[in-house]
């Protein structure tokens, strides 16, 4: 069931602007959902809607299942279980000193002062911000800004966060601080969902994509599905994202080797090879679409690594015993990747573990891990976007070791062993220290 | 850019000390340094203030004497007056302007050593507290002093958003000049007008977003102020202590 869904909203502004025109949108949970459109297409309208804000002129919202009543004991509950941050954060922190700002959800809903303390503190350690809890909210930057009201609104615990713009005003740092803070939320469970009218980010962060124009879902589906139709994208006053226009013009020029569009840039990359075409000696009963172990090679047939272990896809027979076959080659070693788990960490032992393992990249992930980093003298060569930087620079043969804590340790062996999966390259992915945290 | 005392308040050294001590340090100060009859007791109290401000507090001594010369030219214009003008008693000195005679006598004297003595003691105790103690430290303190909910509420919201359209201001401001707004006096009042209006109508938009936005974080028309708890210690007690009898016998 899905967790927020609309059927048939509309909603009129007063002057007669129709915001919303019989919009009907599902929400999976634990999902990244990305609203987009052009200005004024309606998706600041839907969020309000969403949150119980906005009453709908027709149609109905639902949480899971249940449509919403708009009594004021029903609203407290909807708008606890789905948050929302504004676009202007400044429209959304009023408090005087930060710690007050974020205490406000929490204590109407009525917790005692102890329990608001101990969330507020958890929250802003969490979204790294505990040392500016006594500072008033205009002497923050604007990335420190949006993080204090998204630490407003998770303080709460929300099942569901709604980012109104999330990125926009950012500069590009701080902009992917807020994306790995997103991701983060989303892999402990959160739905996610943002709107944005940046269709890069769209195209590489969500998991489903609603297209809106004039207050209509036009389009609807994967980020492959919704970005891959040009006709849609022209219907919304969209252009294409980077990464698939790059493809797109490669693909023409013969140069792309994949037929799954990429996702982010280390995809790409994978789509630049050729195909990697080659004689091959089969046995007689060998059919078209077969593949075949060919074992490990190396010197010079092996092209990308030391050693390769390489399949063959039969593509054409020749004549019996003599076929054309396309190669698979999977890398034995590449660069490698190294987890790190904040949680057993001594600054001695991380230097042993960089030593030993002879580490040439360090990232961080995480806010907090950051600041332990940096705090104790710890160069760090990658801040944002760290795991496609991290295959990126594994995939150049650099040793990389990546500093993260909770669970975001898993979600960082999923997200790589999920690009090994898909691009058949084999990189080294272990959790460093794992002895000293787990039990 | 801007040069706000609370600014400087938010860095000071003693802004995590208890509010209440510097409050009570600081209206002690002026009650005394007012009520003294001698400049002793007002210069003694203005050089502690100023020794705790800069010294505890580490406000910049530059930034401090810029402040302190604003209310201090005028006590000093005032005390003037007083010197020529008013008291009695046997001549100081005395010179002609354009054939009148000015005299000073000692009684005036006294009196504009005085004044200028309290200006300084009671200037310098607000200051104590205004760059110790930013202003969101005082609405607790407000709350305990029984003044209305709603009034500190509104306050609190006022402070916050006070910034809020000091930027805007600016930013609008920046957007005439740039366009030629304030070439003449015409133009300037022309822009004034329409920065005012503009203002308004922004604040009117802000109040509507505003109310959404605590809306839907479950506000249920109250906010919650919590006074961090920071007791005195015993260094600090024994120091204003000290402060307070030396202050009080030099009376």
């Amino acid at each position: 069931m899905p967790i927020l869904a609309t059927r048939n909203l509309e909603y009129v502004y007063p002057d007669g602007t129709a915001a919303l025109d019989g919009a009907e949108i599902e929400i999976e949970e634990g999902k990244r959902i990305a609203f987009v459109g052009q200005n004024g297409s309606g998706k600041s309208t839907l969020f309000l809607l969403l949150n119980g804000t906005l009453k709908p002129m027709r149609g109905e919202v639902l949480f899971r299942g249940m449509p919403f009543k708009y009594d004021s004991k029903s609203l407290k509950e909807i708008r606890r279980r789905v948050g929302i941050v504004f676009q202007n954060s400044d429209d959304q922190i009023f408090a005087p000193t930060v710690y007050q700002d974020v205490a406000f959800g929490p204590t109407n809903l009525g917790f005692s002062e102890d329990t608001v303390l101990e969330r507020v503190n958890h929250t802003l350690e969490y979204v790294g911000l505990a040392h500016l809890k006594d500072k008033p909210p205009h002497h923050l930057s604007g990335g420190e800004k949006k993080r204090v009201a998204i630490a407003g609104v998770i303080a709460m615990e929300p099942e569901v966060i709604i980012l109104d713009e999330p990125l926009s005003n950012l500069d590009p740092v701080g902009a992917d601080e807020i994306a790995d803070m997103l991701d983060e939320l989303n892999h402990f469970g959160k739905t996610i969902i943002i709107s944005t009218h940046d269709v890069d980010l769209a195209y590489g962060w969500s998991d489903y994509v609603y297209l809106l124009s004039d207050g209509r879902v036009i389009g609807r589906g994967t980020p492959d599905q919704v970005f891959g139709n040009p006709e849609l994208l022209k219907g919304a006053g969209l252009r294409q994202p980077t990464t698939l226009e790059i493809y797109h013009e490669i693909e023409r020029r013969g140069l792309a080797n994949r037929n799954k569009a990429p996702r982010n840039v280390p995809e790409l990359v994978d789509a630049l090879k050729p195909p990697d075409l080659m004689w091959v000696r089969t046995p007689p009963d060998v059919e078209v679409g077969d593949t075949l172990n060919l074992g490990v090679m190396h010197g010079d047939y092996a092209l990308h690594s030391p050693y390769e272990a390489v399949n063959a896809k039969v593509v054409y027979i020749h004549d019996p015993g003599c076929a054309i076959a396309e190669m698979e080659r999977r890398g034995f070693r590449v660069g490698c990747i190294r987890i790190y788990d904040m949680a057993g960490y001594t600054p001695e032992k991380l230097r042993k573990i960089m030593h030993d393992a002879d580490i040439e990249v360090v990232g961080a992930m995480g806010r907090k891990s950051k600041n332990i980093a940096e705090g104790d003298g710890v160069h760090l060569d990658i801040v944002a976007g760290v795991i496609d930087r991290a295959i990126l620079m594994a995939l150049s043969g650099k040793r990389c070791l990546i500093l993260t804590n909770g669970g975001m340790v898993e979600h960082a062996i999923k997200r790589i062993s999920d690009y090994v999966e898909k691009s058949g390259i084999a990189i080294n992915v272990d959790v460093a220290g794992s002895e000293n945290c787990r039990e | 850019m801007r040069n706000l005392l609370d600014d400087y308040a938010l860095v000071s050294r003693i802004r995590y000390r208890n509010v209440w001590l510097k409050l009570t340090i600081a209206a002690f100060g002026l009650l005394v340094g007012v009520s003294s009859t001698s400049p002793a007791t007002p210069l003694f109290i203005a050089l502690s203030m100023g020794f705790a401000t800069l010294f505890f507090g580490k406000t910049p001594l530059k930034f401090y004497l810029t402040v302190l010369l604003i209310p201090m030219g005028f006590a000093i214009v005032g005390s003037l007056v007083i010197l020529f003008f008013f008291g009695s008693g046997s001549e100081v000195f005395y010179f002609e302007v354009f054939g009148y005679r000015l005299t000073a006598n000692a009684g005036g004297l006294e009196m504009a050593i005085l004044v200028i003595s309290r200006t300084l003691s009671g200037m310098s105790c607000m200051f104590f507290l205004a760059l110790s103690t930013p202003v969101i430290e005082l609405f607790a303190v407000l709350k305990r002093s029984g003044i209305p909910d709603s009034v500190i509420e509104l306050s609190m919201l006022m402070y916050r958003y006070i910034f809020v359209f000091l930027e805007v201001s600016m930013s609008i401001k920046h957007a005439q000049t740039v366009r030629l707004g304030y070439t003449n006096l015409i133009r300037s009042i022309y822009s004034v007008a329409m920065l005012a209006s503009t203002l308004f109508i922004r604040s009117y938009e802000q109040g509507e977003k505003l109310y959404l936005a605590m809306n839907s974080r479950c506000y249920d028309g109250k906010l919650t102020l919590f006074e961090t708890k920071r007791p005195i210690r015993a260094t600090e007690a024994v120091l204003a202590s000290i402060y307070a009898v030396a202050a009080l016998s030099l009376m």
